[in-house]
């Protein structure tokens, strides 16, 4: 195993505070949600466990004495990305559901082309097989006529809502980790503050 | 349709701006090296970050100090060949030529002239490369062709004349993370050069997959720029949860940086139509402006 403590990116004598700081950041960077669907997940899962296991072993040894932590959910974990069974007795459905959620696209994609009956949960599929392949575009219109089809269905309301909102919902495009405004203005009176400092001390 | 990723250059390090400058030069260098002069004027920050991707390695590369007529009086700090950067190079060539190919074949007049003697020019460069990397070669040839084919039917689909573009970058990584992130580059630098030629190609006549898939003859609508910029910004969002799983390297916080900011950033200023895609540019002349803005 890799040494603990390189995994989470904080020296050996880091506080407790700095540990906990470098594993919740981490946990947000690879969070299942960020992975949603995407093909990568496995990797980012099995980051996610190098990572939980590294806190859980720093805090092993240094908790001789004290005691109560926890590491960010386990098992919940495990259970990113798939859809959950839907109710009724379409085999079939799920199937194909499986297949996407296996990554096995083609299979998926042979299967839903096949079938005759245009249901919602079909056009659901449909979309979900375009998402994860990363046709955003497409995978929207599929989306869109399931929930309007089926406005009732939880399920295909939300994973319209979500293309909608551009995917993955807790991106960290924009913001560094190290600049927390990152908007124009703050830049420029970040720099005009720094400006007036230089001048007085010159 | 190159130009479109580069790293937001106020945002990086110093240390990572020199970094970055290493490889700008190094592949400037090395393309001249392997490939003659006329190829060093290919360069442009797509490919330098096709380099810095296809690196690998926490260690830094080997740098040397380099003369070169953009810089003739002071030395810089330049990256040695090293795998990464030949295959970069060679790779950059081929996309480089085929890409003049299509503009022969799809412009007139002065442009097409322009292409043809640009062509001319680096045709010896690509054929060095071709024998160098006949597989991406052939992968870019079909993929192009397929993209070709899908054109001329006037294709509808937005996405599948995309992943044409898309998988052809995609080829140039058999490492499942790399791969998938050049699958959306590609994707990305498609829809947004599609996005930026949408008046001329209207003007002209000739196939935009933008307007193919919204059924437009004017200029996008409000609606349709945020249609479209909501698509570009989910491949952005794949590109940046991808970027984490990238194993460290020596330009990892180049790449973050593009990933999460360069991009988003390019993003919105295609969209806005403020967007000029930049080639050639010797990086020596970057300052910033007062309002720490842009290059």
């Amino acid at each position: 195993m890799r040494d603990p403590y390189t995994v989470l990116g904080v020296s050996r004598n880091a506080s407790d505070a700095e540990i906990k700081k470098a594993y919740r950041e981490l946990v947000r960077k690879y969070h299942p949600d960020n992975y949603h669907d995407n093909p990568l997940a496995d990797l980012a899962e099995e980051k996610m466990k190098e990572i939980n296991e590294a806190y859980d072993e720093i805090q092993k040894q240094r908790s001789s004495a004290s005691s109560g932590y926890s590491s960010y959910g386990r098992g919940t974990a495990g259970a990113s990305g798939g859809y959950s069974y839907a109710s009724g007795n379409q085999s079939k459905y799920n199937e194909i559901r499986a297949a996407i959620n296996s990554g096995d696209l083609g299979k998926a994609e042979a299967m839903l082309k096949e079938e005759t009956a245009r249901t919602a949960e079909w056009y659901f599929l449909m979309g979900s097989l375009y998402y994860k392949r990363g046709w955003f575009d497409e995978a929207t219109g599929y989306f869109q006529t399931a929930a309007t089809m089926e406005p009732s269905n939880q399920e295909y309301a939300r994973a319209y809502n979500m293309v909608n909102r551009g995917g993955y919902p807790y991106r960290n495009t924009y913001s560094t980790p190290s600049t927390t405004g990152g908007d124009m203005c703050d830049v420029c009176t970040a720099m005009m503050c720094a400006n007036m400092l230089c001048r007085c001390m010159r | 349709m190159f130009g479109y990723v580069k790293p937001e250059l106020g945002e990086l390090k110093m240390k990572e701006f020199g970094r970055f400058r290493a490889a700008y030069c190094g592949m400037c260098h090395e393309l001249k090296k392997s490939y003659g002069t006329a190829a060093r004027f290919i360069l442009n920050y797509d490919f330098v970050f096709l380099f810095m991707l296809l690196s690998e390695g926490k260690e830094p590369p080997e740098m040397k100090m380099r003369r070169c007529p953009a810089s003739p009086l002071r030395a810089r700090c330049v990256s040695c060949r090293n795998d990464a950067l030949t295959l970069a190079s060679g790779y950059s060539v081929i996309l480089a030529y085929r890409k003049l190919c299509d503009d022969v074949r799809d412009e007139n007049g002065l442009k097409k002239l322009k292409a043809k003697l640009k062509r001319a020019l680096i045709a010896r460069a690509y054929k060095k490369a071709v024998r160098r990397y006949p597989d991406f070669d052939n992968a870019v040839r079909d993929r192009l062709a397929e993209l070709t084919e899908l054109e001329k039917n006037r294709e509808p689909s937005l996405d599948r004349c995309a992943d044409k573009f898309a998988s052809l970058l995609a080829s140039a990584s058999k490492d499942r993370v790399k791969e998938q992130i050049l699958y959306h580059l590609g994707r990305l630098v498609y829809i947004a050069d599609a996005f930026n030629d949408l008046e001329e190609d209207l003007k002209k006549g000739s196939f935009n997959p933008i307007a193919a898939r919204y059924g437009l003859s004017q200029a996008a609508d409000k609606n349709t720029a945020e249609a479209v910029k909501l698509t570009l910004e989910a491949s952005s969002g794949v590109i940046s949860a991808d970027a984490e799983l990238l194993p460290d390297s020596y330009w990892t916080g180049i790449i973050k940086n593009t990933a999460d900011i360069g991009i988003p950033k390019m993003i919105t200023s295609v969209i806005k139509g403020e967007y000029v895609a930049s080639p050639f540019r010797p990086l020596r002349n970057v300052t910033l402006k007062e309002n720490g803005d842009d290059i």
